[in-house]
């Protein structure tokens, strides 16, 4: 993309100097070689020997858990391939940076890997800029329904597949089973229960630590999806049929609200609002709270031999704001697609595949905290043995619901992340920060369509 | 020969000398063109379009994206933060650093180590003082609370404390640049000055409002012009320290052009902020030089 620029400028340069009769024929030549020397070498990879080995880049996040299972698992892949050789590359550290990465890579046209994990809600975004390439001729949608219906559903755009399912995730209410045992209480339905259960166990304990509920209030992407399943929990949604975001502003703002009370009421600690995933899973794993909102990767880390809570955690559905309307925890997770300009599109696909199938998904919930997107695995009996909470979580996982399958998704969300957190810090009041969300997407959406 | 006949061929040389020195100055006026002026005239260009390349579209679209920020809550917070952050941190880094300059002239041994100390936070990069003060502020563990007697104040995740918070590390990181050039002018006041003055029975109050204050005013204009051209483009303190939360509270105009061009992946509108943020930047500066010249300080 940059080589004509840059040679046109080159060649400008060089003429201008010549013509000031500053420099020698030689000179110029020199400069000249060197500047092409330089263009090649920014934009042209390296030489691929035919017949070769063909060598494959992996781009993926670093996998949470005690022991990282990629390198094994690419070692059996190359194996049993003897053709390809596999390069994983780290991605940065936070979601934010690993998408900027990937996205300036793949604008630019030479994105210098074929194979990527993706954060799920960017796969239609992906797809309809044209950067990934269209799985749908080469996977048999018999392999895609062994996975959770709403994995597949986040990678399906327009239709077709365009990633495939890798990492499974869903929204859960943690709680003390302990505790709630202990004053003869069933894991709470609906808010009005959870509150009344936490005003009566912290004047039972007398522990002033002891907090309520914990959830993720920070002005990031987790903010979102707590705002979407308050959302969900009363019945509406965020993204309407006609595209229209907070199609019903009214219940929007009741949402925030309720967020709102839960730390005024003390239910919430007021840190809540600058908290993430790891800040309340702390606290809880701790043992200073009653109920905390996250995903399934803490039941391990609450169930290790050194945990203050070992033992004494349950895995409940998220409480419903009334009785009768289902309150579905957010799916999120990773997948696996191929770069649309390949040069070895048969083997990445092969890749991609070999990655998300049973055996390196088994693979990676024995050694990792992540958990599979095959629902076979969740009754897999060794599996299980590992983790007892499988079947648990494989429940709640079916009941769980994928964010709005939309190319705008993270446009959406950036966009609402500072306006549901001022709405939860009082910076605005909760109506106003509904419009302000609602009157910048209208603008920025308006001649997007699907 | 030199001065008497204007003939034909001194004009002739005196035509070439102005050609040749046009040609000299032709590849630094191109590259300055190249690099400032066609950038410049290019974003106020996307700032008329709307265009988002990985979505394909790209069109014409007048003032809408100005007419959209014009009526923007987000956009005028983020001209309030800018206004606030630039006003508070330059009023404090001058009289920080004069005070500083000050108290360093007076100081009879150890000056120099001093100075080099105080250089030492100018000389950080901002994102290691930003990560530096990410720790100082945290809760739970930073040195910021101790000091204040073990107190919970939440720094960053405070609205009414970020933006504070912000100011004072910028302070903390910029207060040596003024307190050098404070201090380099202060070594040049001959302290026969301060002796008359002493001798006609002026104090120290009014030796500093008369003598030292009036001599080190210039040198003090340039380093406000710079600390407040540098303050009103401030990105990398907070976007490392709080990425512009909590709710907005301490997003700047830069910042905010930052999430519009690469989160939104919204050019024109990006741009439209871009361009704000080089009116605002080019006016204050034009001000500051008019200020100056009165002074005798600028051609």
């Amino acid at each position: 993309m940059i080589a004509p620029k840059e040679k046109t400028r080159a060649r400008k340069a060089v003429k201008l100097r010549c013509s000031a009769g500053r420099m020698s024929a030689l000179g110029a030549a020199v400069l000249l070689v060197n500047l092409s020397l330089l263009v090649l070498s920014g934009c042209g990879g390296p030489p691929e020997s035919r017949g070769g080995p063909v060598t494959l880049v992996l781009k993926h996040a670093k996998i949470l858990g005690p022991v990282d299972p990629i390198p094994r698992l690419l070692a059996e892949f190359e194996a049993e391939h003897p053709g390809i050789r596999i390069k994983a590359e780290v991605l940065p550290w936070s979601s934010d940076e690993q998408r900027q990465f990937l996205v300036i890579n793949l604008e630019g046209g030479r994105p210098g890997f074929d194979v990527m994990m993706l954060d799920c809600i960017w796969v239609p975004e992906f797809a309809r800029a044209g950067w990934i390439l269209d799985l749908t001729p080469s996977v048999p949608s018999a392999e895609l329904s062994a996975h959770f219906p709403s994995a597949v559903e986040a990678g399906t755009y327009r239709g077709r597949t365009w990633a495939l399912p890798w990492i499974m995730n869903v929204g859960l209410l943690y709680y003390r089973s302990d505790l709630l045992a202990r004053y003869g209480f069933q894991p709470p339905a609906t808010y009005p229960e959870m509150l009344e259960q936490i005003r009566v166990i912290r004047s039972g304990e007398g522990n002033p630590k002891l907090e309520g509920y914990l959830w993720q209030g920070k002005q990031y992407e987790g903010l979102v999806v707590n705002v979407l399943e308050g959302l969900w929990a009363d019945g509406t949604t965020l993204v309407g049929e006609d595209g229209r975001v907070f199609p019903d502003p009214e219940r929007a703002q009741h949402v925030l609200r309720l967020l709102r009370m839960l730390i005024d009421s003390g239910a919430s600690p007021a840190w809540v609002t600058a908290a993430d995933e790891e800040s309340t899973r702390r606290p809880f794993g701790n043992g200073e709270a009653v109920f905390l909102r996250s995903w399934p990767y803490a039941v391990d880390l609450f169930e290790r031999p050194d945990s203050p809570v070992r033992g004494k955690v349950g895995l409940a559905p998220l409480p419903r704001h009334e009785a009768g309307v289902p309150a579905p925890g957010s799916t999120g997770g990773a997948h696996l697609a191929v770069t649309r300009h390949t040069r070895h599109p048969a083997e990445a696909i092969e890749l991609a595949r070999f990655l998300s199938s049973t055996r390196a998904q088994r693979a990676m919930t024995a050694s990792g905290a992540t958990k599979p997107t095959r629902m076979a695995l969740y009754a897999d009996p060794e599996l299980v043995r590992g983790s007892p909470n499988l079947p648990r979580i494989h429940d709640l996982t079916l009941g769980g619901r994928s964010r709005p399958v939309t190319p705008y998704y993270v446009m959406i969300s950036t966009t609402l992340q500072p306006e549901l957190s001022a709405a939860l810090v009082k910076v605005k009041t909760p109506a106003q920060s509904v419009a302000d969300a609602r009157r910048r997407l209208e603008f920025l959406l308006r001649d997007l369509h699907e | 020969m030199r001065s008497g006949r204007p003939g034909a061929g001194v004009t002739r040389r005196r035509r070439r000398a102005r050609v040749q020195g046009l040609v000299l100055l032709a590849p630094a006026l191109v590259t300055l063109g190249a690099l400032t002026l066609y950038p410049t005239v290019w974003v106020v260009w996307l700032s008329l379009q709307r265009r988002i390349p990985i979505f394909g579209v790209n069109h014409f679209e007048g003032l809408g994206n100005y007419a959209f920020l014009a009526a923007d809550p987000r956009f005028w917070k983020a001209v309030e933060v800018t206004v606030l952050f630039t006003v508070a941190s330059v009023a404090l880094e001058v009289v920080g650093g004069v005070a500083a300059a000050l108290a360093l002239r007076g100081q009879r041994w150890g000056s120099r180590v001093a100075l080099s100390l105080l250089l030492l936070a100018w000389a950080l990069p901002s994102v290691v003082t930003a990560k530096l003060f990410e720790w100082l502020y945290n809760p739970a563990a930073g040195l910021v609370n101790y000091a204040l007697g073990g107190v919970a104040l939440n720094w960053l995740g405070d609205p009414r404390l970020a933006l504070p918070g912000l100011i004072l590390a910028d302070v903390w990181r910029t207060l040596p640049f003024v307190t050098v050039l404070c201090f380099a002018r202060l070594l040049a006041i001959p302290a026969e000055i301060y002796e008359a003055a002493q001798l006609d029975g002026a104090g120290p109050v009014a030796s500093f409002t008369r003598i030292t204050l009036p001599l080190i005013r210039r040198i003090l204009l340039i380093a406000v012009l710079f600390r407040t051209l540098d303050a009103l483009r401030s990105f990398d303190l907070m976007f490392v320290l709080t990425g512009g939360g909590p709710a907005g509270t301490t997003e700047t105009l830069t910042v905010y052009a930052y999430r519009s061009l690469f989160q939104a992946v919204q050019l024109g509108l990006g741009s439209a902020v871009g361009v704000v943020v080089f009116a605002l930047v080019m006016a204050v500066a034009w001000a500051y030089l008019r200020a100056l010249r009165r002074e005798g300080l600028a051609a």
